[in-house]
């Protein structure tokens, strides 16, 4: 039977049969991108999110003040410009401009990796700095006032509370990532988008490879998203705690149990 | 009694208010001192400036003669060695009552965790907080809390503890439990410097007692002459709210 004679679901089983290869390859590539560039943007958004929120001190002198100014200076601009203009074009301008004016040839995983990474890092720095003033100011009077110091309370205090409060930023980051990779194939990179170009090139078959391969962008996603939500309540740490006691005639759990996070879920 | 810290010509201002004039006092060891005052006459400012929380904008704090102010002193070094505790607790959220008291403790003093550990335990046993050492602050009562800031604030062994109003966010039948703590650790001779609205703990408890109105001391003494022999007329007036007189 020729691919004209095959109904609607028939040419979709055959798509999914002839190039399960492709379609895996695409998946693995285009997911293998959006985890490495959200953890690395995350980096970058952490690092530009906590110098951004950094107050200069009283005692500093004119040139550590000055130097602090220049910094957030260029961080602000790369956050701006970054945000301000279409992944698909800075995907253009760096890999043809890297070739063109310094003679460097990206290759596909490199120019991806890199691309993705800045530009996750840019949103994720707003994101950071939201994070870190989200976190009441009374938690950094508390550490200061047992004598930690400004990075003692950043790494103990604020950041582990302000990673639980941007973690829902952070997975509609990842999600984003795996949509936005297709824009990639701009430079040639072979993700899931590319595997799409590829089947409807060679078949004509324009609606079922856009219908495959749009339940598998959906099947990503969703398994990801599901999976930060089962982090984000292993983060929130158990409901109930254990009294501690060696007594063992007086119970020992769940003096309070009500988180009220939880009990709206159910 | 050795001094341990002398506030002199203390001033702070806020943009173009004035929130402290000129304040001199000090405070000995083993002293229990209460700030007490109508709200906004600086007594906050005055506590969050001793433990520089707040930049005061003029004037001395001397710890053990040493003027902390002159920036030669270590602000790290020093906090640790003044306790605060708040009115809103600011217990760390992400760390469970045994860690709350453990991290300065590793972080600031260096200790090993085995060293942190028990002597946490021994000041949340102190303030009746031992069996919950594995809950989170929000699974806690106000009182529970403050009394877990209470022992945080111990295991770093300090020279001296402020208290913000520690009690002023507490449900009425919380208070006494948190007073319970403070009187237990007045009878060891903690020296304490409070900002309080409870006058019956500035009168029966401290030794000292400060009477701030507009961000001035107005009146200094010993409790029972503030109480029973006032010389300001306005100490008096204040103080007639609650002995009635």
């Amino acid at each position: 039977m020729s691919i004209s004679e095959m109904s609607f679901f028939q040419r979709m089983v055959y798509i999914v049969q002839e190039y399960s290869g492709s379609l895996l390859k695409g998946a693995a590539t285009t997911m293998v991108i959006a985890l490495v560039c959200t953890a690395l943007g995350c980096v970058i958004g952490f690092a530009v999110g906590i110098v951004q929120t950094l107050e200069p001190s009283k005692k500093d002198g004119l040139l550590r003040r000055s130097v602090l100014r220049i910094v957030k200076l260029i961080l602000t601009s790369y956050v701006e410009v970054f945000r301000g203009t279409p992944m698909m074009l800075q995907a253009a301008f760096i890999y043809y401009g890297a070739s063109q004016l310094f003679d460097i040839n990206l290759g596909m995983w490199q120019a991806a990796v890199l691309i993705v990474s800045i530009n996750t890092g840019a949103y994720m720095a707003e994101t950071v700095r939201g994070g870190i003033l989200s976190v009441d100011i009374g938690q950094t009077e508390g550490a200061k006032a047992v004598g930690m110091n400004h990075f003692q309370t950043m790494m103990n205090v604020i950041l582990p509370q302000a990673l639980r409060n941007i973690m829902p930023q952070i997975g509609n980051n990842l999600i984003i990532n795996i949509k936005d990779t297709c824009v990639l194939s701009i430079i040639g990179t072979v993700e899931l988008f590319f595997t799409f170009k590829s089947i409807s090139g060679a078949l004509y078959t324009y609606f079922e490879a856009a219908t495959v391969i749009l339940i598998i962008y959906f099947i990503l996603t969703f398994a990801c998203s599901r999976i930060l939500r089962y982090l984000e309540n292993r983060m929130d740490g158990p409901a109930n705690f254990d009294l501690a006691t060696t007594d063992t005639l007086a119970f020992t759990s769940g003096m309070n149990s009500y988180n009220p996070r939880k009990a709206r879920k159910n | 009694m050795a001094e341990i810290l002398r506030i002199q010509h203390l001033s702070k201002t806020f943009g173009t208010n004035q929130v402290l004039k000129d304040i001199d006092f000090q405070v000995n060891t083993g002293d229990v001192t209460s700030i007490i005052g109508a709200s906004g006459s600086g007594k906050s400012t005055l506590l969050r400036c001793i433990n520089l929380l707040e930049d005061p904008t003029s004037g001395q704090i001397l710890f053990h003669g040493q003027n902390i102010l002159d920036g030669g002193t270590e602000e790290t070094a020093y906090r640790a060695k003044v306790g605060m505790v708040f009115q809103s607790f600011n217990l760390f959220s992400n760390h469970t009552v045994l860690g709350n008291c453990m991290l300065g403790q590793i972080k600031v003093l260096g200790k090993s965790k085995e060293e942190a550990r028990s002597d946490a335990l021994f000041y949340l046993d102190k303030v009746g907080m031992a069996t919950y050492i594995n809950a989170k602050p929000h699974q806690l009562s106000g009182g529970q809390k403050q009394r877990v800031a209470i022992a945080r604030a111990l295991s770093m062994q300090p020279e001296i503890l402020l208290f913000d109003e520690p009690t002023s966010a507490l449900d009425p039948e919380l208070v006494g439990e948190v007073l319970d703590v403070m009187k237990a650790l007045a009878k060891e001779n903690m020296t304490m410097l409070v900002v309080t609205h409870e006058m019956s703990f500035a009168r029966d408890i401290s030794s000292h007692v400060v009477y701030m109105l507009d961000g001035k001391i107005e009146e200094e003494g010993e409790s029972q002459q503030i109480f029973e022999n006032p010389r300001s007329p306005h100490t008096k007036d204040f103080l007639s709210r609650f002995t009635g007189k």
